[in-house]
């Protein structure tokens, strides 16, 4: 950690926050917003938390801003200013910001000093973890022995929270295209009716490469930064691209509304699954060792790295069914006719 | 000055929260507002990840940790970041792209029957 290079980034980051909420043009905002959580994720490698910097640039930088563009190249590209101020409302949020800024001031007093070895965080549980993943699951990255093996309730419930927001995002935008149409006045022009060649035969030689990448971020997360999360959405960016190069048809007729869901639904069982496998077999529910009986050739160790694998897997299939779902109702409105 | 310098992360995380609060509180357009819980969360990752750093420590990955030999070396728990605040935070990451989802979803659900992203515009339909 050089601290040097940590308040140089801080210092960019805190004014790219400034600079996205107070820009007037809101593509603007969000391609701001885009570079404020690269720099995050600079801060973060910086730190030393790759699998966060990891997944911060694959989700934060890349599907986060995809979003953003696509809401706002559904709506509208201009903030309004009618002139009207709005001092009362300026006035609470100054008052609330500065009074949960103040006393959030007067708890860091207690706080222990930055990147101290001997603070609480660091010295009760986490040593656990860190001198045993190699005994326990063979697994030298930590991150992912915590994620999948010790804390995989806890995954396993965010996994069926991702499912749970693409389910909503259908709930609220899915129309059929018959339905009455609220076609916005106002067109924001980024790419209608622009074909270009180049761009498209790019995009479509990138896409094998990038779910190649997609399964080795996947498949290797065990030993490097990576695992499910990042893998799941490197695969389901590179539909996105698909879609983004081509248009909406392209992705849907390779990969339909129903198989989308499905494929969330299949990510979120296999995870449930393996976990009940454990349970039939007389172990704990996610206490992987007990696999060492139908996997053939591991031992109580080696079960624990393959059970880790698999519901990484069931991780991965759902967070890239449920990426492409939600750029897919985002960018269309829920009427899945034409994108970008 | 050596308070202020020896927590510098804390005292960021709290602007970069001050700053999010007051987007999703004084803003009027619902974009700003979203883009304002997305700072808001990102500071918490950034406090978190501070609490997990450790001077002169490594990335939490175990040097030469292949294969079955090396099981018997120990390892020392000083020379590793903590990994706990990093699994906590990966999948919040992917959570909020999850809320971020939602929260735009919403946002065009209201400009499809209001036609307006403007708080106050809104407000006055709705009267």
């Amino acid at each position: 950690m050089i601290w040097q290079l940590d308040l140089l980034i801080l210092s960019l980051i805190v004014l790219c926050a400034l600079a996205t909420i107070s820009v007037k043009d809101l593509f603007s905002a969000a391609i701001i917003f885009g570079a404020y959580s690269f720099l995050m994720c600079l801060l973060w490698t910086e730190m030393g938390a790759v699998d966060v910097a990891f997944t911060e640039a694959s989700v934060g930088a890349g599907v986060s801003t995809v979003l953003f563009v696509a809401a706002v190249f559904r709506t509208t590209r201009k903030v309004k200013d009618r002139g009207v101020k709005r001092y009362w409302t300026k006035g609470v949020g100054l008052l609330a910001a500065t009074s949960v800024g103040g006393v959030l001031i007067a708890a860091v007093g207690d706080f222990p000093g930055f990147a101290d070895p001997l603070s609480p965080a660091s010295t009760h549980l986490s040593p656990y973890f860190i001198t045993n993943t190699l005994t326990d699951t063979a697994v030298p990255n930590i991150v992912t022995s915590v994620l999948a093996d010790y804390r995989g309730y806890d995954t396993m419930f965010e996994t069926a929270v991702i499912f749970a927001a693409g389910l909503a995002v259908i709930a609220i935008l899915r129309r059929s295209k018959t339905g009455v149409q609220h076609e916005s006045r106002e067109k924001v022009i980024l790419s209608e009716g622009y074909e270009d060649t180049i761009i498209r035969l790019v995009a479509r030689k990138m896409v094998p490469f990038m779910q190649l990448f997609a399964l080795y971020v996947l498949a290797h997360g065990h030993h490097s930064p990576g695992g499910g999360f990042q893998g799941g959405v490197i695969l389901g960016a590179s539909f996105i691209l698909i879609a983004i190069s081509y248009d909406m048809k392209m992705l849907l007729g390779r990969m339909s509304e129903k198989w989308n869901v499905l494929l969330g639904n299949i990510g979120v069982l296999v995870y449930a699954g393996i976990g009940f496998v454990c349970l039939l077999l007389g172990a704990n529910f996610l206490d992987y060792s007990i696999l060492h009986r139908i996997l053939p050739a591991t031992d109580e160790i080696m079960a624990r790295s393959h059970g880790m694998l698999g519901i990484e897997t069931g991780v991965a299939i759902a967070v890239s069914a449920i990426v492409v779902s939600l750029y897919v109702n985002i960018a269309s409105q829920g009427k899945h006719d034409k994108g970008l | 000055m050596e308070y202020i310098l020896a927590k510098y992360n804390y005292w960021i995380y709290i602007l970069l929260m001050m700053i999010g609060l007051y987007a999703m509180i004084a803003k009027n357009n619902l974009v700003k507002k979203v883009i304002g819980m997305s700072i808001f969360q990102t500071a918490i990752i950034v406090f978190y990840v501070s609490i997990g750093a450790k001077r002169g420590a490594s990335i939490p990955i175990i040097a030469h940790g292949h294969g079955h030999d090396v099981i018997a070396t120990a390892v020392s728990a000083a020379e590793y970041a903590n990994p706990l605040p990093h699994v906590l935070m990966l999948t919040a990451i992917v959570v909020s792209v999850g809320t971020l989802g939602v929260a735009l979803a919403v946002c065009l659900a209201i400009y499809r029957r209001y036609n307006s992203l403007e708080e106050d515009e809104i407000l006055e339909q709705l009267r």
